[in-house]
């Protein structure tokens, strides 16, 4: 049994060290944003706010801000309208078909983020189109649907398909089952899909910068800051934008936990 | 309604925007590749002449051998690292297992850009390394190697997809059947010996879907080797993405992606078939 303890021991320091290697790198940015010298080295000189009260004043990142959002709520819309209809399809459907249909849906999430971005700016230039917001939500929605679409599918695929036939016996039609049994069930399912999607489009640089028009998302003025060195109000708004993420991704989680707990 | 029309009508939306906004413009991005600029235009036609260039150039070969080399350790280290961490989470945990893998996903869904530029101030000329070195004595002059190179490309790959891999090894292991192990032991066969006959080989599939996940993403990583590379980690993302900004090269840039979509989809179909993922 001594042994046995030991190697559990010694995974258990194992696994900490490697959450004090993920960790670490963002507490130093949030540790960075804190301190009062204008170069962000050690030692640490002294603890001051006063960087994001510089941040909120500045115009420029209040309008990237809105601009953000503005795209991730439309990426957030576009990727459930399409992604939860076309799981609730793929899970009533068995087969070679919905199978690939099923792997196309994904392929986006596969990909290169880079690839996602030039193949859709070579697709607007041959269009002649203009690159706006619009064309970043369009670039985003590739990332959001294929989460969508496997969160959704998944829960669809572990919950009592029953439920929905006796509805149907009891004289139910299609959509009345979609809407009274099937939606309730998958609502936990969807929400958490929701909020990673969010994530996901509030955090993509590569993508909007090549699909972007002259306004800028928060990441991708974050960018460009970042090609001027890495100052304090750099360190204030990239810890703002980890908590952003942090609290939706914790959500999404509770969200997801709640979605397997729900009758099946 | 017939249930076989409404399933296909709840399809279509997103089937149709897919195909759009996502199958489209790989067609064109292929057509693109053919074709070739004069005069700052870019003129249609059918030539070899970009797959040439890519291939027979020795700047993108060495490119492309450097892009690889990075993809391969990024994805064996993640490798190490992550399987006792996938091994520790569903075989020796037993409370708040969930939330202790929340712990190594989280990172996943906070942003790239912040967690590539976090290695900068880490290894910086004035880094946090750095200043620890030679206030330590170790050194006398900041190591110069730590940022801008392959690298820092590489163990900040590493650390922004390394998450990835735990997925998947710790989803086989968890449905592992721990009798087979008594079984072995029973019979006489060392902890060690049980571990490399049976634990290794039943979760080669989450290994192997795992390093999909991490070779890909890393394979075409742009933002990390902008920020982190210099000129020695330049991969080949950045190269690509020089083509359709500041040059205005679409179709040599064109012919730089189909070539590596074409390395990630015989990657992905030939794991496929070895993985986790294929069989669910």
């Amino acid at each position: 049994m001594e042994r046995r303890d030991a190697s559990r021991l010694l995974l258990g320091l194992w696994f900490w060290t490697v959450i004090f290697f993920l960790f670490a790198p963002l507490l130093v940015v949030i540790l960075f944003s804190f301190n009062t010298s204008q170069i962000s080295v050690l030692p640490l000189r002294g603890f001051t706010f006063g960087w994001y009260a510089k941040l909120f004043s500045n115009a420029q990142i209040g309008e990237a801000l809105l601009n953000s959002l503005f795209v991730a709520a439309f990426t957030v819309a576009i990727s459930i309208v399409l992604g939860v209809t076309l799981a609730i399809g793929l899970s009533r459907h068995h087969g070679r078909l919905s199978n690939a249909l099923l792997g196309f849906a994904a392929a986006p999430m596969i990909l290169p983020r880079l690839i996602l971005g030039v193949s859709l700016l070579t697709f607007i230039d041959a269009l002649g189109l203009r690159l706006s917001l619009g064309t970043v939500m369009i670039g985003h929605s590739l990332i959001g649907i294929p989460y969508v679409v496997l969160i959704v599918n998944a829960r669809l695929a572990s919950f009592d398909h029953r439920l929905e036939e006796a509805a149907r016996d009891l004289g139910a039609g299609f959509f009345t089952v979609i809407r009274t049994i099937t939606l309730p069930i998958i609502k936990p399912a969807i929400l958490a899909a929701a909020l990673i999607s969010f994530t996901l489009s509030f955090d993509d640089v590569v993508v909007a910068f090549f699909t972007t028009g002259v306004e800028n998302t928060l990441p991708m003025l974050l960018w460009g800051l970042l090609r001027h060195g890495i100052t304090p109000e750099v360190n204030a708004l990239a810890s703002v934008t980890l908590l952003v993420s942090g609290i939706t991704a914790v959500a999404a989680e509770l969200m997801l936990r709640l979605s397997t707990r729900t009758p099946r | 309604m017939p249930k076989r029309f409404a399933n296909i009508a709840f399809m279509t939306p997103g089937i149709a925007w897919l195909a759009v906004f996502f199958l489209v413009p790989m067609i064109a991005l292929a057509t693109y590749s053919f074709w070739s600029v004069s005069n700052y235009q870019i003129v249609p036609g059918f030539s070899l002449h970009n797959y040439r260039k890519a291939v027979g150039d020795p700047i993108f070969l060495d490119l492309t051998i450097r892009t690889i080399r990075i993809a391969v350790i990024t994805t064996v280290l993640s490798m190490i690292i992550a399987y006792p961490v996938a091994y520790y989470l569903a075989r020796k945990v037993r409370r708040n297992r969930l939330t202790l893998l929340m712990l190594v996903i989280m990172p996943l869904w906070t942003s790239y850009l912040v967690r590539t530029f976090a290695w900068a101030l880490i290894l910086g000329r004035n880094g946090i390394i750095n200043q620890g070195l030679q206030a330590a004595g170790m050194t006398d002059a900041p190591v110069e190697w730590l940022l801008y190179s392959e690298f820092a490309v590489t163990l900040a790959l590493v650390h922004i997809y390394m998450p990835f891999m735990v997925l998947p090894i710790y989803a086989v292991l968890e449905k592992f059947d721990g009798r087979l192990l008594e079984a072995a032991r029973d019979m006489g066969a060392s902890r060690w010996r049980a571990f490399l006959t049976i634990t290794l080989p039943l979760s080669l599939p989450g290994i192997v879907a795992g390093s999909i996940f991490v070779f890909v993403p890393a394979l075409g990583a742009y933002v990390t080797p902008e920020l982190l590379g210099g000129t020695g980690g330049m991969m080949l993302g950045n190269v690509i993405a020089q083509q359709f900004g500041g040059t205005f090269e679409y179709p040599f840039g064109s012919a730089l992606t189909v070539l590596m979509v074409a390395v990630v989809a015989v990657l992905v179909s030939v794991g496929l078939r070895h993985s986790s993922l294929g069989r669910s």
